[in-house]
């Protein structure tokens, strides 16, 4: 499969008005958007390194890539690609970046908008276009990569992506148990934001999740340091001061990762940094509301993640559609939520710009239709 | 909601009186110039190779006077060009006889909240007095493009500005939250959310380094960033620019990341030595290298011994580390300065800013001497090594035309050896007016027309800084409506 053959598909799905459900590897066909689409386009088969290049720390990758090909091939030359969403790592780059999806690497390293120096996607109008390159630094026309980064397709079916990667360094995973009450969750962000060096990641684990990866205490407090030797010394001493950090096992990023594979619904909060236990607070209200749940969430990026179970019982769309839809003083956005629960999550899709860039580059409304809720 | 059509854009030489009068009425009678001798000093910006003289400046005090200014103009169908200090190195502030909608009056910081890392800023403010009202606070605003002292940070956020710490810390777009912005047709709109995650297109990354196509900023919110505990800045000097070029690529390579990695060349030292700016560069050295660590105290002197040794595998005749802040200023400021320093030598410059993967460095600086020994010109070469972003410069007499044609004959055949490296045309100055003659030269039709499809979202009417960024040849409009094109000359941009 080449880009030809994505033009081809969009060509036809527009002629015959049979709009297309964008699949990278399938991953995100369970989070319940509400798509209307006839006819599915598979990207899986768009998949391999096209480019890489050791010396300049950058690789270019086929959409279907998986994270887990793109993680092999870049250890090889001590490379990486700081970018962790939920998950396991088979799922595919071209949707990692079509969704903006990110996990607790973000902390340290950014969202996919910060990982990407090209794209080249087949917009509504059946054209290649390429937007930025394969370079640091780019201010060359107008901001293509970030405008299609997040935007779930719609924009148009990316089909291939420059990324830059990173050097590994010497790192350490660290784990201490913290008391599930408001001023210890508060006093333990404070902390964390008050360190000399920002740690690579930080993620507060609720009770019921820490309990069932195995992490010591009823909340806790999981960091992963980095640095030279005498750095990492001192990162971990500055954190024993916060709280009785122990190493952890690297292993336990992907126990997290992994987390919210068996919940059905799956939305975070967000907020202002400063504002983290109040945004914890909520979240926990917020998942109690939808029947009990897990919860975890980055205080050094201010979001926190609710993953609510499967539920049985006939009104379990329901709660969860009041749960996402309680109030709360930061912002709601949904991963994964039953179908009817999409309409509680307040988005910014349906404003006129939006509405006008979405008929710009897909005039036919052919490319994931409804995906991005109030838009259609 | 419904937007009512407006006119074709009319070139605004010879603007209405009533639209002066009109504009007078929102912003006072002072902060409208009409004069040719008061608008001439705005026919320039930073690179002095270009000027267009405005038809009108106006000069708004508050958020009110700039969207009721916009409105003005949308109402008449005029063409407006944003523009802050006027330090843009693309010739992308200039009005060409149409509206200057100067915006550093609008120099308040609205709000600065340290326990959140957020400042929220008028477009007029000066990008250094942000970091330095931060400061108490124990943070800074990360991007430091070498014009901070002066640029304004709407004018930041409209070129996606960089700096030499965007290595470590990022561009202009990786610090931008929200922004509230009035859109060419007069309307108030918000971008980004500074209360947490918004679900839905990134306007906020399309707008970043829109060059003012998009509409004018009146508030921006920015990511402040936690001043480093410890800094260690260190010069190393090589008697060979190549065998400096492979110490870049072996830092990088390294893991360390540092917080800048800038090259000085021969021509360039000997300039900012021979000028107020002397930083103490070594004279008959090939080329420096200016790198900066920073961080926590623990383990900084560990990679600074790392760096040292790195470059000096690498060649390096010396590696001196800077004993005091004061020291540390001044080899800064050799670097900062030297575009000012290269002022001194011929009254005009010319100044790229391609990019090129770091790995082709070495080769992209031996053609860009061999095109120079050519055309027998002198190129200083003063620029961001850790992240391939060139700057090389020729200083000229713009009257002699002979030698006018070899610089930009030069200039040419080095921009044509950067793209053919992989690279591309600007990395941080903008498109502007400079280097729209390239953008054919990286971007294909299509790609160029979905950049014309952007723009069109955001100002249908080409109305906000005309005639920059895109050419016009690329717009679906050129090719399917001849009505539309009777508005822009052939060769210009849409």
């Amino acid at each position: 499969m080449q880009a030809a053959d994505v033009v081809a598909r969009v060509h036809a799905a527009a002629a015959d008005h049979e709009p297309l459900r964008i699949v990278g590897r399938g991953g995100w066909l369970h989070g319940g958007r509400p798509v209307s689409a006839t006819q599915r386009i598979e990207l899986s088969a768009l998949s391999g390194i096209t480019e890489y290049s050791p010396d300049d720390f950058t690789m270019t990758v086929g959409a279907g890539t998986t994270l887990a090909e793109i993680d092999a091939a870049a250890r090889a030359h001590g490379q990486w690609l700081p970018l962790d969403p939920a998950g396991d790592g088979t799922g595919s780059i071209g949707a990692t970046v079509a969704t903006a999806s990110a996990g607790p690497l973000a902390t340290g390293f950014g969202r996919p908008r910060d990982h990407l120096l090209g794209i080249e996607f087949v917009n509504g109008h059946g054209a290649v276009i390429k937007g930025g390159g394969r370079v640091m630094k780019n201010v060359a026309g107008f901001d293509l990569v970030r405008l299609t980064t997040g935007a779930w397709g719609t924009l148009g079916i990316i089909t291939s992506v420059t990324l830059r990667l990173r050097a590994t360094v010497p790192g350490e995973s660290l784990v201490a148990p913290l008391e599930a009450v408001p001023e210890a969750i508060e006093r333990a962000a404070s902390g964390l934001r008050h360190l000399a060096v920002p740690p690579l990641a930080a993620e507060l684990v609720g009770s019921p999740l820490a309990a069932a990866m195995g992490l010591p205490g009823h909340t806790a407090l999981l960091v992963r340091v980095g640095g030279n030797a005498q750095s990492i010394h001192a990162q971990r001493a500055a954190l024993c001061a916060l709280a009785p950090f122990q190493t952890a096992d690297d292993a336990t990023w992907h126990r997290l990762r992994a987390s919210g594979g068996a919940a059905d619904a799956v939305w975070r909060l967000s907020d202002r940094i400063s504002r983290f236990a109040e945004t914890w607070a909520a979240a926990g209200v917020a998942t109690d509301m939808a029947g009990g749940g897990m919860l975890h969430g980055s205080p050094l990026l201010g979001v926190v993640r609710c993953m609510v179970p499967a539920g049985r019982e006939g009104n379990a769309a329901t709660r969860v559609a009041h749960a996402v839809a309680h109030p709360f003083a930061g912002r709601q956005v949904g991963e994964a939520l039953p179908e009817g629960a999409w309409r509680a999550v307040p988005g910014t899709a349906g404003n006129d710009l939006s509405r006008r860039l979405r008929a710009a580059f897909d005039p036919a409304g052919i490319l994931n239709p409804g995906i991005m809720g109030e838009l259609t | 909601m419904a937007v009512h059509p407006l006119p074709a854009p009319v070139p605004a030489r010879g603007l209405d009186p009533a639209l002066i009068t009109r504009l007078s009425a929102i912003v006072g009678d002072r902060r409208v110039l009409v004069a040719q001798r008061e608008l001439e000093v705005y026919g320039s910006d930073g690179l002095p190779s270009y000027h267009r003289r405005p038809a009108c400046a106006v000069f708004p005090g508050t958020r009110e006077q700039v969207v009721a200014v916009v409105r003005a103009l949308a109402e008449a169908g005029v063409p407006f060009v944003p523009r802050g200090a006027g330090t843009g190195l693309s010739g992308g502030a200039l009005a060409d006889s149409t509206v200057l909608l100067g915006l550093n009056r609008l120099n308040r910081i609205l709000s600065l909240d340290p326990d959140a890392r957020l400042a929220t800023v008028e477009p007029g403010v000066v990008n250094v007095a942000l970091s330095r009202a931060a400061a108490p606070y124990g943070l800074h605003y990360a991007p430091d493009p070498s014009s901070q002292a002066a640029c304004t940070v709407g004018g930041n956020v409209a070129e996606n500005a960089g700096g030499p710490h965007c290595l470590k810390y990022g561009v202009t777009t990786n610090h931008v939250v929200a922004l509230t912005v009035v859109l060419p047709d007069g309307r108030v709109t918000t971008l980004g959310d500074p209360d947490g995650e918004v679900d839905g297109y990134d306007l906020v990354g399309a707008f970043v380094g829109s060059e003012g196509c998009f509409g004018v900023v009146l508030d921006v919110t920015l990511r402040l960033t936690p001043m480093p505990q410890a800094v260690r800045t260190l010069l190393a000097d090589f008697t060979s620019l190549d065998a400096a070029a492979h110490a870049v690529a072996a830092i990088v390579a390294s893991g360390i990341v540092p917080a800048a990695l800038e090259m000085l060349d021969a021509p360039t030292i000997r300039m900012v030595e021979a000028s107020i700016y002397a930083a103490g560069y070594p004279v008959d050295a090939a080329g420096v290298l200016l790198i900066e660590l920073d961080g926590a105290l623990a383990g900084l002197e560990e990679d600074v011994l790392a760096v040292e040794t790195v470059c000096r595998a690498h060649g390096a005749r010396a590696v001196r580390v800077a004993r005091d802040e004061a020291e540390r200023a001044r080899l800064w400021q050799g670097r900062k300065k030297a575009f000012g320093a290269m002022g001194r030598l011929s009254p005009h410059l010319v100044v790229q800013d391609a990019v090129v993967p770091r790995s082709r460095l070495p080769a992209v600086l031996g053609s860009i001497q061999a095109i120079a020994d050519r055309h027998g010109v002198m190129v200083c070469n003063v620029f961001h090594a850790g992240d391939g972003n060139l700057h090389p410069n020729i200083a000229y007499d713009a009257n002699d035309a002979e030698e006018s044609a070899r610089v930009h004959d030069a200039m040419r055949e080095i921009m044509e050896s950067c793209i053919a490296a992989g690279g591309t045309i600007t990395g941080e100055h903008g498109v502007g007016l400079d280097k729209l003659p390239y953008m054919d030269a990286i971007f294909s039709a299509d790609s160029l027309r979905a950049m014309c499809d952007l723009r069109n979202v955001f100002d249908p009417d080409h109305r906000a800084n005309p005639g920059k960024v895109v050419p016009v040849h690329a717009c679906r409009e050129w090719h399917m409506a001849p009505a539309a094109r009777r508005a822009v000359e052939p060769g210009g941009a849409c």
